[in-house]
């Protein structure tokens, strides 16, 4: 769902217009002045909707279609949503009319608008031709009308806003995409003045609203694993923020529900690394057997890495050890299974499951938008991974060198 | 040749995928992680034959960083869910390996030269990155060509 507000040639849309409104020097009234939305679903048109801003910070909607075959979607309930949340920093009531009749009514009550005034014999006195719906004329006016609630709530705002940003900076997202989140939410809820600082470790944001009231958290955000799911799902919500279709309660219960989404099974990350350390080997110049090997030593080396992680050991252990594993079972195949094999094609296959591609491509995404304090830190990690399994990798190779003598490499 | 070829496409097509597993990548991005770690690699096998690696892996993750960009603003999502797994077939694990495995052997020479070569083409990657990732997100865009065709 895609909302787009149509500022040129509105005349184009006349056919739709006319479907609610059934005269067109009616429509001509408000079509230049007031402003013209549509709803997109993919590349069709769904909803079409016409309001005007009317004085004393009121505003009303003139027309609103839903294009045939698109009914009883929401999508009508969707543009009003939208529009509800588009004018509400700049009005307090929002008004329209409709005949007194039928299912726009109930729509409309359905969406919160309430009884206001009625116009009677508006369409009478109004259309030359009588209006008929369902065989009975259409009269009188009926009035709706909706408060746009402006009572702006800091608190809850930047809660949400720095929650998001947290789950996006702890699931492994760059450090601009979490401070643009944290900034359109904000905007979006109408907290205006916010300032954010973001680090790799850590969110620190202050919004204040009206010069009154201001608000400063700061939030610390331990490293922990990546889930580029996480990541997906609050920048797709995000997009749904800030085009108006989500209110703030909303917003908060779904961001609750993404920071639970189960990460993947054991078995499945397992099986990952084995396929990962299979694969890669035989394209990076292994063979059909060393491939096998790198297959089962990818496998066994992951279920060290999920025992370590469950224990929370330290990542200089994981990969000192991971890169011993991967170093013993290589040589152990070498010894134990009688096919000529080379050690150096298994070990290098294996240990792609613990390169850290995830702080390595950010680091490099970090520094390249200009945060290269963010940056600095996630290739020092990403550095230091690498020597950590290099450790690993030599020491397990020289003691097996001293027992055994020349390796096969 | 035609079974080199074949071995080298489903493997680095299963290999991304199954790095695109193990970084949570939702299910319905795998196909798309898999062609571009796939394109990236053939890529580099291609431009290494007459370049160095180095160079070589700057041609892999420019072609890596640009497809991503182009299917993140179809697919509406951020765009490291196909980078990195996209970018690993072209991670130099293997210099690395040859470093610690010739620093073992006291053979520091060779060790330099691996060590130097893993940074060299480490840092081929991020050129290759921070190109791609400087072109202005608009160009990714459908809309970009549409507008410029009109006015032209």
């Amino acid at each position: 769902m895609r909302f787009q507000q149509i500022t040129e040639n509105k005349k184009e849309y006349l056919d739709l217009l006319l479907l609610t409104d059934p005269q067109e020097d009616m429509i001509d009234r408000y079509l230049d002045t007031g402003d013209m939305f549509a709803l997109y679903e993919g590349k069709e048109l769904c909803t079409l909707a016409v309001i005007t801003l009317l004085k004393n910070r009121e505003c009303e909607i003139r027309n609103l279609v839903t294009t045939y075959g698109h009914g009883g979607k929401g999508y009508t309930r969707a543009m009003i949503h939208f529009l509800s949340e588009y004018y509400r920093s700049k009005c307090d009531v929002i008004y329209v009319g409709t005949w007194n009749y039928g299912e726009s009514l109930r729509v409309y009550k359905r969406c919160g608008f309430e009884y206001s005034h009625t116009l009677p014999d508006y369409y009478v006195n109004n259309y030359r031709e009588p209006i008929f719906l369902d065989g009975q004329q259409m009269r009188d006016m009926v009035y709706l009308k909706k408060p746009l609630d402006v009572e702006v709530d800091l608190k809850k705002v930047v809660n949400l806003a720095l929650n998001a940003g947290r789950i996006l900076l702890k699931s492994g997202a760059e450090i601009f995409r979490v401070d643009e989140t944290i900034q359109r939410i904000c905007q979006r809820y109408h907290v205006e003045d916010v300032d954010t600082f973001v680090l790799s470790h850590g969110i620190f944001i202050s919004a204040a609203k009206g010069g009154e009231e201001a608000l400063s958290k700061i939030k610390h955000v331990p490293l922990s694993s990546t889930n580029l799911e996480v990541v997906a799902e609050v920048n797709d919500l995000s997009r749904r923020i800030s085009a108006g279709m989500i209110n703030l309660e909303e917003a908060a219960e779904e961001l609750e529900r993404i920071e639970h989404i189960p990460p993947k099974k054991d078995w499945q990350l397992i099986l990952a690394s084995g396929v990962g350390s299979g694969a890669f080997g035989f394209f990076l110049g292994a063979s059909a057997a060393e491939s096998v090997c790198a297959f089962f030593i990818g496998c066994i080396l992951y279920v060290w890495v999920l025992f370590a992680g469950k224990h929370k050991l330290s990542k200089i252990i994981i990969n000192i050890v991971g890169g011993i594993l991967i170093t013993s079972m290589a040589v152990l195949s070498y010894i134990l299974i009688p096919v000529a094999m080379k050690i150096d094609g298994m070990i290098i296959a294996s240990i792609l499951p613990l390169v850290p591609g995830v702080a390595f491509v950010n680091s490099i995404r970090d520094i390249s938008g200009g945060d290269y304090l963010s940056g600095t830190v996630r290739m020092i990690d990403a550095l230091l991974v690498f020597v950590y399994i290099a450790t690993g990798v030599g020491l397990a190779l020289s003691v097996f060198s001293n027992w055994i003598g020349g390796l096969g490499v | 040749m035609i079974r080199w070829i074949i071995a080298n496409v489903v493997c680095s097509y299963l290999g991304t995928i199954a790095f695109a597993v193990m970084f949570h990548v939702p299910r319905r991005f795998y196909t798309s992680c898999g062609i571009i770690g796939t394109l990236g690699w053939l890529v580099y096998c291609v431009a290494e034959k007459s370049v160095s690696p180095a160079a070589a892996s700057f041609f892999g993750s420019l072609v890596v960083v640009l497809i991503s960009r182009i299917l993140t603003v179809r697919m509406k999502c951020p765009v490291t869910m196909f980078m990195i797994p996209g970018i690993f077939p072209l991670i130099p694990g293997a210099s690395v390996y040859y470093m610690a495995y010739d620093l073992v052997m006291s053979d520091t020479a060779h060790a330099g030269q691996s060590g130097f070569l893993a940074l060299k083409i480490a840092f081929g990657i991020v050129l290759g990155i921070v190109t791609a990732v400087s072109i202005p997100r608009e160009v990714f865009g459908g809309d970009y060509w549409r507008n410029k065709k009109q006015k032209g």
